[in-house]
């Protein structure tokens, strides 16, 4: 994986260049920002299941995915859903902290519309829950924070769709 | 490797979120970021003044080294090299690591110089010259900083 760090010096380094003006700009507005970056993360932390419970509630308890015929009818099912939503709540975290999305692409994007193509699991609703779990994360966490961790849920939106 | 992305990697592995004390080392890494990115730009900005004078004390100390034969190719090589040498070392301080210069600057840099012909004692005490002409222009609290990223690359040259 990357990190804001490391993808702006590889690529200078590839070029035989220090970091540039707008590199270093952004690299202090990462510093600058990583205060919030750190208190988010640990208040994810703890709260990662009742935020993913509130997630799962809010998207997809009372609709027909939860009934007999739904994808996540059974309790095995149901689990399974709510274990994709921890991996997705703790790799948002991890790349918010990271300040990129390098790591969404390698631990969980990669494959993973196919996946669950191949085992009917809709990504409609898929994609509703991960909208619900950054309303959910951004009530904990405060707007500011809750708009840097809606890039990477968004990015993982746009990555199964 | 950032401690950030160590920390990451590290709980992955793991299946959890990084515990308060990782977090605590990731806060005062953020906390730090712009002091070391302040010290890089120092030596960004003096790298010609900083090889000029490396290279003025590496051949006082190693009058015979190919550099310094009259061959302006070896000569120029020679000061592009050191400033690489520089470049990686702002890498290494801002993202408070030294795998940019193990990665860009060490792994096979040994072989690359024999095969070059350029011998190996003369490579390191360069170094070392570029390291005091750094450390010259630095505050002493700065020069802290970055020594040991210096120190690390003539060690690995060793």
């Amino acid at each position: 994986m990357q990190d804001a760090i490391t993808t702006l010096i590889n690529s200078s380094d590839m070029q035989g260049r220090y970091l540039d003006n707008s590199g270093v700009d952004k690299l202090r507005s990462y510093f600058q920002s990583g205060e919030m970056r750190a208190r988010a993360a640990i208040a994810i932390s703890a709260n990662a299941s009742p935020l993913v419970t509130q997630a799962v509630a809010k998207a997809l308890m009372y609709t027909d995915i939860t009934a007999p015929g739904g994808n996540m009818y059974t309790c095995r099912r149901y689990a399974a859903c709510i274990r994709d939503m921890d991996y997705f709540l703790r790799y948002a975290t991890y790349a918010m902290l990271a300040g990129d999305t390098s790591i969404l692409d390698e631990r969980i994007l990669n494959g993973l519309r196919e996946t669950y193509n191949s085992l009917g699991v809709p990504v409609g609703a898929t994609i509703r829950a991960v909208q619900a779990m950054k309303e959910v994360t951004t009530d904990l966490i405060g707007a500011d924070a809750g708009r840097e961790m809606s890039v990477y849920f968004d990015y993982i939106c746009a990555g199964l769709s | 490797m950032s401690i950030i992305t160590q920390s990451i990697t590290k709980a992955d592995r793991e299946a959890r979120y990084l515990n308060p004390s990782e977090l605590t080392a990731i806060h005062d890494f953020y906390q730090t970021g712009r002091e070391r990115l302040r010290i890089a730009n120092i030596l960004s900005s003096h790298e010609t003044q900083i090889v000029e004078q490396g290279s003025r004390r590496f051949w006082e100390r190693c009058p015979i080294t190919p550099s310094n034969c009259g061959n302006p190719v070896y000569q120029a090589s020679c000061l592009r090299d050191q400033s690489w040498y520089v470049r990686l070392v702002t890498y290494a301080v801002v993202v408070g690591d030294i795998e940019p210069i193990a990665d860009s600057g060490i792994r096979g840099a040994k072989r690359m110089y024999s095969s070059l012909g350029v011998p190996l004692n003369n490579l390191v005490s360069c170094m070392s010259c570029l390291k005091e002409a750094a450390l010259a222009i630095l505050t002493v609290e700065d020069a802290a900083v970055v020594a040991p990223y210096f120190d690390y690359l003539i060690q690995g040259l060793r």
